[in-house]
């Protein structure tokens, strides 16, 4: 699937995209050309020689803070999909083997999760465990978990009532067997998917909790503590916010970009993975169909 | 829209079958998701308690400050009852919650659903008018892209609506108070003027925030209405309302779009949420005093009643909403009409 999905133009420039954002998440603080906590004599400077982005509204360079903000964001973000990851998927897969018990009690919490309003918990939350970085982390990976559950749980529904699932049932083989064999490799790419998408959602997300002054506050530079500030000088710097919005666009899209190239090349069966010869020529034909636009 | 021929040609006695009918069947759907949001409503609440509970703030804090001696922080914890078992708090609490009680802020002590009954018309008049703005440009979008089907305006639409889909509504909100309010000066930046001031400064003030909001449903409602029509032209009573003769416009309102509606209206049932919880940061932005700015106050004071109080008006909000939708569902589309 790793192949097909590198012969693809848009995961090619979705992984430019993100290899771009990780070098300036890793080596953006030692970049940055000046301080970026320490204020200067120029306020509100428009881009120059010296200062690139220009200055805020304390005088402060603005590239480096943004390559400063970059590890917290994009680390944060990572570790919200990695915690949604863990908490949805495994008892997304485990609904359908436990019992109906546990299979009710989950589909409550995961239906109560998405009844409510993101935002709204989110800020509540975070805020009432202690307002740092670490809670809204949790938070928002409890917040965005459903969407694995349901996703994780569809998938396995679809192979544990296939026949050769029951065949390997009948056979003798153990649920772990199965799961592990025949669920898992099934399960994964639209847990690929998913995860693809989640990223840019955490990204949105903690943007917006920074921007409110949640989970990190000023003057620790984040993207989206750094739009925050820049709104209150608009009349002045109406051009300020273009930068960290651009960063944050452009990481959304590559995320975006890459889950859509990871379904076009997994296929909607998910045999990609098995990486069967029947399953290749299949494949190959539909990225033909999809790149024939007359049929679309 | 005409009610379907066979209630209309019946026999009285067959026709009060057909309503009964219907009103079963509405019934019956209404209890299947009141079955889903009692549980949704009691486990939201009930999570939002014991947060509140393992916070471990109190309002002893809120109001004598960090250096509060343990007596005195322990005779405020029993004027407020914080001393009791945590269910039977939050037993007492939701009781109060069903009469319409929130409590008392810690912060002030003042009431709750008080402050926000006052703050309601701001949050309902943004996310009413982003809603109306969703609704009538995602059906708009949404009615062009089937109609010209494969053709550039359906191409141009999806491209336009999935790249708003992806655009999150505070950089949407900031990017048109800078062009609108700051660069052009045609539209107030911040603030709010109740209706009673007039039409035209009402919505002057909240047309930006409204329009930040509803890009994300009127690109979803667009989405699905667009596959709902496509999918409903190829239904054979298409075919057959063609054969008898009828106008591209009966059949158009009649036929297809009573069919195709329902997955644009199931989803906005699912994207009022968003609203809710986009207002927060929308209201941030623009300078109005709503729901979204009370729970962010609230919750970075450590006033656990009134964020408790945002969190259950919401419930109730989302809850209500897709009620609405359910009934309007039932009303539309013609399968609910025949029990499918």
């Amino acid at each position: 699937m790793i192949r097909t999905l590198l012969r693809l133009t848009s995961a090619r420039v979705a992984l430019v995209l993100l290899a771009i954002i990780a070098v300036v998440a890793v080596l953006g603080p030692v970049l940055a050309p000046y301080d970026p906590l320490k204020g200067g004599a120029q306020t509100l400077a428009g881009p120059s020689a010296k200062h690139w982005l220009g200055t805020d509204y304390i005088g402060r360079d603005v590239l480096s803070r943004i390559l400063a903000g970059a590890p917290l964001s994009i680390v944060s973000t990572l570790e919200v999909a990695g915690i949604a990851l863990a908490l949805g998927t495994i008892p997304g897969i485990l609904s359908v083997y436990l019992g109906s018990v546990f299979e009710w009690l989950s589909l409550r919490v995961v239906d109560t999760f998405i009844a409510l309003p993101f935002l709204v918990f989110a800020v509540a939350m975070t805020a009432l465990l202690g307002n740092g970085i670490t809670q809204a982390m949790i938070v928002v990976g409890m917040l965005l978990a459903p969407v694995f559950y349901r996703v994780s749980r569809a998938a396995t529904m679809s192979v544990a009532r296939s026949q050769y699932v029951e065949a390997a049932a009948i056979a003798g083989a153990s649920t772990t067997w199965i799961v592990r064999s025949h669920v898992w490799s099934k399960v994964l790419p639209s847990i690929a998917v998913t995860l693809a998408n989640t990223l840019g959602i955490g990204l949105v997300v903690i943007s917006s909790l920074t921007f409110l002054g949640i989970g990190i506050q000023p003057p620790t530079p984040t993207w989206g503590g750094i739009l925050a500030s820049d709104l209150g000088y608009l009349a002045q710097k109406p051009y300020a916010p273009v930068f960290p919005t651009l960063l944050i666009l452009a990481a959304v899209l590559a995320c975006n970009l890459l889950a859509d190239a990871i379904r076009d090349a997994a296929g909607e069966t998910g045999r990609a993975l098995t990486g069967a010869k029947t399953a290749r020529s299949n494949r190959t034909r539909r990225l033909a169909a999809s790149a024939d636009p007359s049929r679309s | 829209m005409s009610a379907p021929p066979s209630a209309l040609t019946a026999p009285p006695a067959a026709r009060r079958g057909v309503v009964a009918h219907r009103i079963g069947r509405a019934v019956a759907s209404t209890a299947r998701l009141l079955a889903i949001f009692v549980p949704v409503f009691l486990l939201g609440t009930f999570l939002t308690y014991l947060l509140g509970h393992l916070s471990g703030r109190s309002p002893a804090y809120l109001q004598l400050g960090d250096a509060a001696s343990p007596q005195a922080v322990a005779a405020i914890e029993h004027k407020w009852g914080l001393d009791r078992p945590f269910l039977v708090q939050y037993g007492d609490w939701l009781g109060s919650v069903l009469h319409g009680d929130l409590g008392t802020s810690w912060y002030n002590g003042l009431s709750v659903a008080h402050a926000l009954g006052q703050r309601a018309a701001i949050t309902l008049s943004a996310a009413g008018v982003a809603l109306v703005l969703g609704i009538v440009f995602g059906f708009l979008l949404g009615a062009l892209a089937a109609h010209f089907h494969t053709r550039w305006p359906d191409r141009a639409i999806t491209t336009f609506t999935t790249v708003i889909s992806v655009l999150p509504p505070f950089i949407v909100g900031i990017g048109l108070a800078a062009v609108f309010a700051v660069g052009l000066q045609i539209l107030p930046a911040a603030g709010y003027v109740p209706i009673q001031a007039g039409l035209g400064p009402w919505l002057s003030h909240l047309i930006l925030p409204a329009i930040a909001l509803s890009f994300d449903t009127a690109a979803d409602v667009a989405r699905q209405l667009r596959n709902g029509l496509v999918s409903a032209y190829r239904g054979n009573y298409v075919t057959g309302a063609i054969v008898r003769g009828l106008g591209p416009r009966r059949i158009f309102f009649v036929h297809v779009l009573r069919n195709g509606i329902a997955p644009a209206l199931a989803v906005l049932g699912l994207k009022f949420p968003n609203l809710l919880g986009g207002a927060v940061i929308i209201e941030a932005i623009f300078g109005l005093s709503g729901y979204g700015v009370y729970a962010s106050q609230a919750a970075v004071r450590g006033d656990v009643p009134a964020v408790q109080g945002v969190l259950v008006v919401s419930v109730v909000l989302v809850v209500v909403f897709n009620l609405l939708v359910n009934i309007v569902l039932n009303r539309v589309t013609p399968d609910a009409d025949r029990g499918v």
